[in-house]
């Protein structure tokens, strides 16, 4: 058959209205991925812009030395644009009181931050605005802390080293900020330029360079390639992901959400589109008889339904992009006020992932049932009941791995799509058996019901096995449904759960023995606190066993410590290396967010006991019934591990490496530590706060949980628009599945009408059979919900498992309405044609 | 003479079934010249339609040789056969089988497109106007009645110019009247082409406008007999 004979034949089918549901379903499978990977993509992108902020760049190259000038070069011939950032700690005092204070120096050349802004108030603690400028050359900006700390004042005159320099502003926020407990001095900014005045810069001397970078992602790639090889030991190359844990999981998880969700659309979109091409299959089986037996010959067929499938998928692919286009333009502006304010531009993937889409449904879901025409006997023009043999197992079995294929190459995520296929097959026989026995059960249900019902059960029990068919599909439509719905319950309670409302947005550390209960007070008549202070020793880990530990450690082998900085503190997981020096505290009880997950916690009366953080033991090789000797302050103390914890470092809350019991380190001095939510408004606070304590530091935490809370509420925004699509994408397979039982009702419609069935009775059991469809399916779907969400939340998304007992009555309530409705909007037309013309149909 | 067109060889139909083999068609012999007019004629289940199907190659018989237009189509697979049906063959349907989705029109060139003519469009009006219908060119089938559906399945048999005619039972949906109408528009497209007619039917008028009757009782073919003049 030539094309231009399968044009004709394909513009006729289109005419005839025959192509229009296959086209309707292509068109929304590729309408909807594209819509969805263009706004994830762009809505990725932002988020990581957004994050990039907490870098202040897009990448950075953090070294303890000064970065080499090649870097630079190489950069800048790559159009990436750098900047220039020197940390470290030095004196800051004032002459005119004579007060000083060490504070956290960073100098910074001009185009500082490449991403987000600084913000100056015109007071200490007060609102910051945003800023584009730097200080001039010799001057200052300082952190609120210290201005009490050393008695100035905007305008007056500090000291660093041998420089003098003009307070120009209060620093109140700097995007890269960072929580981490080694820089808990309060900020000193100042230019680049100014730092050879203060030669504070000795051999020796504690310095972080940092270089940063920003420009296009292809360019930041070739860059990075370019250095690689002479990054290690001296530097460090970060990314948004790995200078921020918290940021990398609840974007990790976003983007496993929304690649569910658009597995989910795709395939929901290939059932609609499968469901469609059965249906355009059936109803040619008399039209290719016809054709056979006017010498169309088996391969013509093939080549000939295959080229109309083909011109369908351009069309469907090509007006799908278009679609996908503006639906996404409709997404974002129906999310205007919520969104960046301008997106970035998406990159070519999310057409690609389109067009394929469109191409892999046709192949894969449309071809097969289409296939099956080659198969058509030419005696069915005498014999009608002759219908093609089902396709082949291969058949089948090439559209099963076509499908995966594109779930695979789509999601990019190899176990996600394991577990969602694994789940499916699974569903989809547990499915068909419960439906078989919903139907008997209805069935016997109707026998005593009125006579709505009765003609309703009883039609659904005469076509049991499509039935049974249309309930599988029902079911795992509504099915994915609840699971879209209870995954997106539980990521985003979860996401909240970890930032709730009033977190502790501030850090209190060096609270002297003395000063606990006075800062005690202070803070709960001030802001409210009931929190727990925390003893706090400096100590490392001597020897294990009696052995070196040094020693013992090169014995086991040991990971290296990755070069540049190590995190510890409050959500920083570093990489131990076992002699560093780490924050010791000592406690009775067990803290919130901590677990033991081997041993147990100490009586009261325990010998010198020692707990460790699971991650942390298992690195070293510790373990319980290990004997640590520590060294704190130059004092032995010997300590056995009785147990290790499960820390939940996302919790903004102090947490510890290492626990001793409370009797261990009896003796020495210790300081304290706590952590309290202050409201913004009530910031003035802190001045008082540390007037009254000196010697006591407090680390403000509340832009890094601000920018948090931010990106959480819009991934959760995100979640909440794929759970709508997703919803269409089901809609779709529910009008297919309707449209596609349509042709097998319309002669019993028919008889019945010609019979003398009233168009009430008709339509009331055609209503109630959908009806019992739609809730049978929504029990099917709701049995198949738990199970697959319980799997996905263990095994893909890590979070708590439990029973969803509010869904159960949801499943079958929205399958009988949503069945019900789309049934009887999709049937009404059968029921208003006049039973001859039915007839005739027929 | 011109000689034998469709020929049968001991040809045997026989279908399993529960209760084993079911016969259907038993040692039929027959062979038809070029030109012929032939009627198969038979109770219901007697076996005509089967013939037929096997004669025109849309089906396989258990046993024996079925030779069409210079073929030995029983031993041709599926797409040699529809090569064979698309160069010799036409058929008319006691159920019109029009393709509901196209117009008149558009079902009369269907064949005529299928063997990638240049001219299908004219050459499908020349055949409707030839039967009448060149006012319903653009109606599709549901919008024609019995007789003028038949009439487009007549002009589509002979538009592909077949040197078969097979027609299994072409007025059995029709009226009295309008079923002669359409045998009468058959007989006579049948003589100005020359075409040979095979004609399945049960009733004895239709089949007494044959040349020749082949009788069929439960599968077998009773002794052939001329038509009366």
């Amino acid at each position: 058959m030539s094309l231009s004979l399968a044009l004709r034949l394909a513009l006729r089918d289109w005419r005839a209205g025959e192509l229009r549901l296959l086209l309707a379903a292509l068109l929304l499978a590729v309408g909807a991925v594209t819509a969805v990977s263009l706004f994830v993509d762009r809505l990725q992108r932002a988020l990581v812009a957004e994050s990039a902020t907490l870098l202040g760049a897009d990448r950075v190259i953090d070294a303890s030395r000064a970065v080499p000038q090649r870097f630079r070069d190489l950069a800048a011939a790559r159009g990436l644009v750098v900047a220039d950032v020197v940390r470290f700690p030095s004196m800051a005092s004032s002459d005119a009181t004579g007060r000083s204070r060490l504070a956290s120096v960073k100098a910074v050349t001009p185009g500082y931050p490449l991403r987000g802004t600084l913000r100056v108030a015109d007071e200490p603690f007060g609102r910051g605005q945003r800023t584009d400028g730097l200080p001039a050359r010799g001057e200052v900006w300082l952190d609120s802390r210290l201005f009490p700390a050393l008695g100035v004042k905007v305008g007056d005159a500090v000291a660093v080293g041998y420089a003098e320099f003009t307070v120009a502003a209060v620093l109140a926020s700097e995007p890269d900020r960072g929580g981490g407990f080694l820089e808990f001095a309060p900020r000193l900014l100042m230019r680049a330029e100014d730092i050879p005045a203060t030669r504070v810069i000795q051999p020796g001397s504690r310095i972080r360079y940092r270089l940063q970078v920003a420009g296009s992602a292809d360019g930041l790639d070739s860059f990075h390639d370019a250095i690689r090889n002479e990054l290690a030991p001296s530097y460090r190359w970060r990314d948004v992901r790995s200078a921020n844990a918290r940021i990398d999981n609840a974007l990790e998880r976003a983007e496993s959400f929304l690649l569910l969700g658009g597995l989910l659309t795709v395939l929901l979109a290939g059932v609609a589109v499968a469901l469609s091409a059965r249906r355009y299959a059936r109803r040619h089986y008399d039209h290719v008889a016809v054709l056979k037996t006017l010498g169309a010959t088996p391969r013509e067929v093939q080549w000939g339904y295959t080229l109309v499938l083909l011109i369908i998928g351009v069309a469907g692919a090509l007006a799908g992009l278009i679609l996908g286009g503006l639906a996404h333009l409709g997404i974002i502006a129906a999310l205007h006020g919520f969104l960046p304010v301008s997106l970035p531009l998406p990159g070519a993937r999310p057409i690609w992932v389109g067009l394929m889409t469109g191409f892999i449904c046709v192949l894969a879901f449309g071809l097969p049932p289409l296939l099956a025409l080659r198969g058509v006997s030419p005696m069915r023009v005498i014999r009608r009941d002759l219908a093609p043999s089902a396709a082949s197992a291969m058949t089948y079995g090439s559209a099963a791995a076509g499908g995966l294929a594109l779930l695979v190459w789509y999601s990019g995520n190899a176990s996600l799509t394991a577990w969602a296929l694994a789940g499916a097959t699974v569903t989809v026989s547990v499915f068909a058996g419960l439906a078989l026995l919903l139907l008997r059960g209805g069935r016997a249900l109707g026998m005593q019901a009125g006579s709505v019902w009765r003609l309703a059960l009883a039609g659904l029990h005469r076509r049991h096995r499509e039935n049974v068919g249309q309930i599988v599909i029902f079911g795992v439509a509504v099915m994915l449904l609840l699971i879209m719905l209870l995954v997106r319950t539980a990521l985003v309670d979860e996401w909240q759960a970890r930032i709730p409302e009033h977190a502790p947005n501030h850090f209190v550390l060096n609270v002297a023995p003395a000063e606990v209960a006075p800062v005690e007070a202070l803070l709960k008549a001030r802001a409210g606190y009931d929190g727990r202070m925390f003893p706090m020793i400096r100590g490392r880990i001597a020897a294990v066993n009696g052995v070196d530990a040094g020693a013992w450690q090169r014995q086991r082998r040991e990971p290296h410590d990755q070069p540049g900085e190590p995190r510890d503190g409050p959500g920083g997981r570093g990489r131990p290396g076992i002699r560093r020096e780490r924050n010791l505290t000592f406690l009775a009880d067990l803290p919130d967010n901590n677990v033991v997950v081997e041993g147990k916690w100490w009586s009261a009366s325990a010998a010198p006991s020692a707990s460790l953080e699971q991650d942390y033991a298992a690195a070293l090789g510790l373990a319980p019934g290990d004997s640590l000797t520590f060294d704190v302050g130059g004092l032995p103390l010997t300590a056995t591990v009785t147990n290790t914890r499960r820390v939940d470092w996302d919790s903004l809350q102090p947490n510890f490496f290492i626990i001793l019991s409370p009797g261990a380190l009896d003796g020495q001095a210790a300081t304290y530590m706590t952590s309290f939510y202050l409201p913004p408004e009530r910031r003035p606070f802190l001045n008082e706060l540390l007037s009254r304590h000196p010697t006591v530091s407090v680390i403000d935490v509340e832009q890094i949980i601000a920018h948090l809370r931010r990106i959480i509420v819009r991934v959760a925004q995100a979640v909440e628009l794929m759970l709508a699509l997703v919803l269409c994408a089901g809609l779709l397979v529910l009008i297919a599945s309707i449209q596609s039982s349509r042709d097998s009702r319309l002669k019993e419609l028919a008889l019945l009408r010609a019979l003398g069935g009233t168009r009430r009775l008709i339509t009331g059991a055609l209503v109630a059979e959908f009806a019992a469809l739609g809730a049978f399916a929504g029990i099917v779907a709701v049995v198949g919900a738990e199970i697959t969400t319980f799997t996905l939340n263990r095994f893909v998304f890590e979070l708590p498992t439990s029973l969803h007992p509010d869904i159960w009555p949801v499943g079958p309530l929205f399958g009988l309405l949503m069945v019900a409705a789309v049934g009887y909007l999709g049937t009404r037309r059968l029921v208003r044609t006049p039973p001859a013309t039915a007839l005739r149909e027929v | 003479m011109s000689g034998c067109i469709l020929r049968a060889t001991a040809v045997v139909k026989r279908v399993p079934t529960t209760e084993g083999d079911l016969t259907i068609l038993e040692g039929i012999d027959l062979a038809v010249d070029a030109g012929a007019q032939v009627a198969v004629v038979g109770e219901s289940g007697s076996g005509k339609t089967t013939l037929l199907s096997i004669l025109a190659g849309l089906d396989l018989p258990t046993s024996g040789d079925v030779w069409l237009d210079g073929d030995e189509i029983t031993a041709l697979d599926e797409e040699q056969r529809a090569r064979v049906r698309a160069r010799s063959v036409g058929f008319v349907f006691q159920s019109f089988q029009l393709i509901d989705s196209l117009t008149a029109l558009e079902n009369v060139m269907l064949p005529l497109e299928l063997r990638g003519q240049r001219q299908a469009r004219e050459d499908a009006l020349g055949f409707l106007e030839r039967v009448g219908l060149s006012a319903r060119t653009t109606h599709y089938p549901l919008q024609l009645s019995g007789g003028e559906q038949q009439r487009v399945a007549i002009a589509r048999a002979f538009a592909s110019g077949p040197k078969v005619l097979f027609a299994d039972e072409p007025t059995g949906n029709l009226d009295t009247a309008t079923g002669g109408k359409v045998a009468d528009l058959l007989f006579e497209l049948n003589r100005e082409a020359g075409t040979t007619l095979m004609l399945v039917t049960h009733d004895a008028a239709l089949a007494g406008r044959c040349a020749e009757v082949i009788t069929l009782d439960a599968g077998r073919m009773q002794a052939p007999r001329e038509a009366a003049p």
